[in-house]
């Protein structure tokens, strides 16, 4: 693709980002339930030059999922309601864990589950598993009964939650989150608040897709979970609400399929992005885009991904927002004050800084 | 875990030619590089036409109707019709245009299971079973090839069948409407080949799931062993996104019991792209099956 001989001379852009405790060699994560437990595309991507690895949901038990059909292909994406199947604790532990560490991948483990009483049971069963550098709750998946987006859509309730995950692990918290909702901001200064370490944003859009011949769902289920490329204008711009609203890193994700696809999540203030339903399509996708970032920002001349990152922040009144905000919110205004992109990596809200601290505690 | 390292490559391929089967089919000629390692009948490729070139987003899985080895690759033959948006921007596709290959994938037909081969195509399931019959030949084994369509039009590609079978089996043709071989199912075909005690047959079968299913009916009956190639949606065709689960019967579901859940899929749904496509039909549970 590029000539090395001349452009190895050029220096190497840092693409070095950090996730409250996790050092990323690059910004470039896979999306959880796109990449399997991570050995699945082992053999064609060399896992230790990603990011990170985002593992398929775990839950406490084993889920078989939800019957066919799972998939049905819409313009420019695909609906999934998969079901969250996976293998469970148990054999996530004692089989994908040992195997996913053998191949030097950073480990983010994605739990899942339907009260935050499970959560906590999972998070301390995985806690303090040695080679998992980060935790992302899973607050958002469209395709379950119980413990879904909808549930998982109040603030309070992440705040909570996240405010009990916070002790059982030194590792980073991630917590994904829905693109359905009133406002991802809110659903951002709640996670914050919780202490956690950043929010990603967004899961898949909830959406629906008709077989008229039978005059019903093309899925098992009424609805699926939208993703590809389709959602990307939509998710650039919950990704960019949530990165004004809070000062932890936000991680973008949603139809992403090139490295500028990337560096659009980036420059609105994603500090990382995630690469998943590209995947399906390219086993190589998180390479490439990785490859075509690097390529784009060595060629203008930006030597760290963070000076990349932010540079397109809207302003203030370039966006709607409601100047009533409640005074529990009040985290955003700071925030607003002070938003350069330097800025926003040298201060820590004092709600994040209390949950750094307890957890040393 | 339980699965073997995974022999499946993403690799470029270039139509070679492309040409009007009859009866709306198509034949695709494509030339893939070495890298990918040589399918097995009943395994299956994801082409991926460029987004320029299609409104379809996923890969569509195909699976193989030939294969010639080259100097520097191979030439993969592919049987279709075009359907939808994915299919119908493959058919516009000219010599020389460019289309992602991945696989193999997929489990393809035990070809080598002690008993006479019989293999049943339903209309353009015929595509994998043409794949089996040159392999079948190639290894000096004599079966019988089983061709059903709706009439004589349909039976596509009933020439490269003759060729595949001369002198190595024989071909029975059964058409709807009568217009060529008996008339009725290629259920009805299978009712004229008894099965007898001393030459016992393996069933291996291809086309519409309405068939399949009475093709599984009739084996179970007479205690015949069917091994059935089965379609789905498929988004990843790897195993990773777990997209095209296919229910188990009680059988299936004892015989997965006590593995692990893996690539292969869990204790209630096997997936069609890593289990299958090819299964044995006794392991599905046909009511749940569309």
């Amino acid at each position: 693709m590029r000539a090395p001989s001349r452009k190895s001379r050029e220096p190497k852009v840092d693409l070095s980002v950090r996730i409250g405790p996790m050092e990323l060699r690059n910004p470039v994560l896979t999306a959880s339930g796109t990449f399997g437990y991570g050995d699945e595309y082992a053999h064609v991507v060399p896992l230790p030059s990603l990011g990170g690895v985002i593992t398929k949901t775990v839950t406490l038990e084993p889920r078989a999922g939800n019957p066919p059909q799972r998939i049905a292909e819409t313009a420019g994406g695909m609906l999934n309601t998969i079901g969250l199947e996976n293998v469970g604790l148990l054999r996530f532990r004692s089989e994908k864990l040992p195997r996913l560490r053998s191949l030097g991948a950073v480990i983010v483990a994605s739990i899942g589950g339907e009260t935050p009483g499970e959560l906590e049971r999972l998070l301390g069963a995985l806690g303090g598993e040695p080679g998992i550098a980060g935790f992302e709750i899973n607050f958002s998946c469209p395709n379950i009964a119980r413990g879904g987006a909808r549930y998982w859509a109040v603030p309070r309730r992440l705040e909570r939650t996240l405010a009990r995950l916070r002790p059982l692990t030194r590792g980073a918290i991630l917590a994904k989150l829905s693109p359905d909702v009133t406002s991802v901001g809110d659903l951002a200064i709640a996670c914050e608040q919780g202490g956690a370490d950043a929010v990603t944003a967004v899961n898949t859009f909830v959406g629906m897709a008709l077989d008229l011949a039978r005059r019903s769902s093309k899925l098992s289920r009424a609805t699926g979970g939208l993703s590809g490329p389709a959602i990307k204008p939509l998710a650039l711009q919950r990704c960019c609400e949530a990165a004004r609203a809070v000062r932890i890193p936000v991680i973008g994700s949603g139809g992403i399929l090139s490295g500028l696809d990337a560096l659009e999540f980036m420059a609105v203030g994603a500090a990382a992005v995630q690469v998943g339903t590209a995947s399906f399509i390219r086993p190589r996708a998180a390479l490439q885009v990785l490859e075509e970032m690097e390529a784009f920002l060595r060629e203008r001349g930006v030597r760290r991904i963070d000076d990349w990152r932010g540079s397109a922040m809207p302003s203030g009144d370039a966006v709607d927002e409601d100047p009533g905000r409640k005074p529990g919110l009040r985290a955003v205004t700071i925030v607003r004050a002070d938003r350069s992109p330097r800025n926003r990596r040298g201060v820590r809200s004092p709600a994040f800084s209390r949950g750094r601290e307890s957890r040393r505690a | 875990m339980t699965v073997a390292v995974s022999a499946w490559r993403q690799v470029r391929g270039r139509v070679d030619q492309q040409a009007d089967f009859g009866a709306g089919h198509r034949w695709l000629e494509l030339r893939v590089t070495a890298e990918l390692e040589p399918p097995d009948p009943g395994q299956f490729i994801q082409l991926l036409i460029p987004s320029h070139a299609s409104g379809a987003f996923l890969p569509r899985p195909m699976s193989v109707a030939s294969v010639r080895p080259l100097r520097d690759g191979l030439m993969l033959g592919f049987l279709y019709v075009p359907i939808g948006v994915g299919t119908h921007a493959l058919a516009a596709l000219p010599a020389g245009a460019e289309v992602e290959a991945l696989g193999p994938l997929g489990r393809g037909f035990p070809l080598d299971r002690p008993g006479t081969p019989v293999l049943v195509a339903g209309g353009r399931g015929v595509a994998p079973l043409l794949f089996a019959a040159e392999s079948l030949a190639r290894l000096g084994r004599r079966f019988e090839l089983l061709f059903g369509a709706r009439d004589r039009a349909h039976l596509v590609g009933l020439d490269e069948a003759r060729r595949r079978v001369a002198g190595r089996g024989r071909l029975h043709l059964s058409t709807d409407d009568g217009s060529a071989g008996i008339k009725g199912t290629v259920v009805e075909a299978l009712d004229r080949l008894s099965p007898r005690p001393d030459h016992p047959m393996v069933i291996h079968a291809c086309g519409p799931h309405a068939m399949l299913a009475a093709v599984a009916r009739w084996a179970a009956e007479r205690r015949v062993t069917a091994w059935v190639a089965m379609e789905s949606v498929m988004a990843c065709g790897t195993g990773v996104c777990r997209g095209c689960p296919l229910a188990r019967s009680a059988r299936g579901r004892a015989a997965f019991g006590s593995q692990p859940p893996s690539l292969l899929g869990n204790r209630d749904y096997a997936m069609c792209c890593t289990e299958g496509p090819v299964f044995d039909s006794r392991d599905l549970d046909w009511e749940r099956i569309e």
